[in-house]
């Protein structure tokens, strides 16, 4: 019964994911990366085990995080709420190795401690529940 | 190129200081033992997420926390077949000499070229900071040390050649 839920949810959740994406084209189209990656972070699936909707979300998440140039600028406009998920899918970031991408992830990461603490991380660290 | 170097370091540094919580912890399974539980992983309720931090596609760095053990794996940059025969006997040398070190593991984790194990008797008996300090002083030596030793080499190859070669001339 749960099975068919999630399966059910997935698919809903993939398909908000893409509506989502388009949202975030269009964003970062009129040059305003930091609400991109808010939407990006909003819709987040919390507690889901399925790995495409996972995949799915990272993909638009990494495209915001990606366009972000002035990092500084990002944080004085972000509400602190988002703080602890854009740990969690900048770790994911850092895990891929990809030149590029963990640069941007380092950059990022160095302020959002300054900024979010160490509890940020040891939050990141001890979420086992949701996963991103 | 230095920048993403200090970035780096920055973010192994912070994540360390997050993540090395440690407590004593006996054993649940067995009476009367105690063991770092980031390495049995046998109940996972004790683990903490596993974190990779990757400077690029060759080195990166594996930190897994539990609740009294904390283990840090690293990749280290080998550039060439030289630099990989060099770190490999380099790194082989210091964790034979595991026991002086107290932190080092034996054997480096599959997949990463040394491993460090820090369990809660050592957060006991050194201080936090002091250990997180050694392990990033580490990773800044070990690339100043594989050049040195790389050069050294060199050095010493092209030397030997020209001694010998001047038989033949």
């Amino acid at each position: 019964m749960a099975g068919h839920e999630e399966a059910d949810n997935a698919e809903a959740i993939i398909t908000r994911i893409e509506h989502k994406s388009r949202k975030i084209e269009s964003l970062l189209k009129q040059y305003k990366p930091v609400e991109a990656l808010k939407t990006a972070l909003e819709g987040s699936p919390p507690k889901t085990r399925d790995e495409r909707c996972k995949s799915a979300n990272w993909i638009v998440v990494h495209r915001a995080i990606m366009a972000i140039k002035d990092v500084d600028g990002m944080f004085s406009s972000l509400d602190p709420e988002y703080y602890d998920i854009l740990m969690k899918y900048l770790y994911r970031g850092l895990s891929t190795g990809d030149r590029p991408t963990c640069d941007q992830c380092l950059r990022i990461h160095e302020k959002l401690t300054e900024r979010a603490g160490l509890g940020c991380i040891l939050r990141s660290l001890a979420d086992t529940v949701n996963t991103v | 190129m230095a920048n993403t170097l200090r970035l780096y370091l920055t973010c192994i540094r912070n994540t360390l200081e997050a993540a090395m919580c440690l407590q004593n912890f006996p054993c649940q399974e067995v009476e009367r033992h105690n063991k770092p539980e980031v390495e049995l992983k046998t109940s996972t309720e004790l683990l903490l997420n596993p974190v990779l931090i990757c400077r690029n596609e060759a080195e990166k760095c594996l930190i897994e926390t539990s609740i009294n053990s904390l283990r840090i794996s690293l990749k280290v940059k080998q550039a060439d077949e030289l630099e990989n025969i060099l770190t490999k006997k380099f790194l082989r040398f210091l964790s034979m000499r595991a026991e002086a070190f107290q932190v080092l593991r034996r054997k480096p984790v599959q997949g990463y070229d040394i491993s460090f194990l820090i369990t809660n008797y050592h957060c006991e008996e050194m201080q936090k900071h002091k250990l997180i300090d050694f392990i990033v002083q580490f990773m800044e030596d070990i690339d100043k040390e594989i050049s040195e030793l790389k050069l050294s080499v060199n050095t010493r190859g092209r030397l030997v050649a020209t001694e010998f070669l001047k038989q033949f001339i």
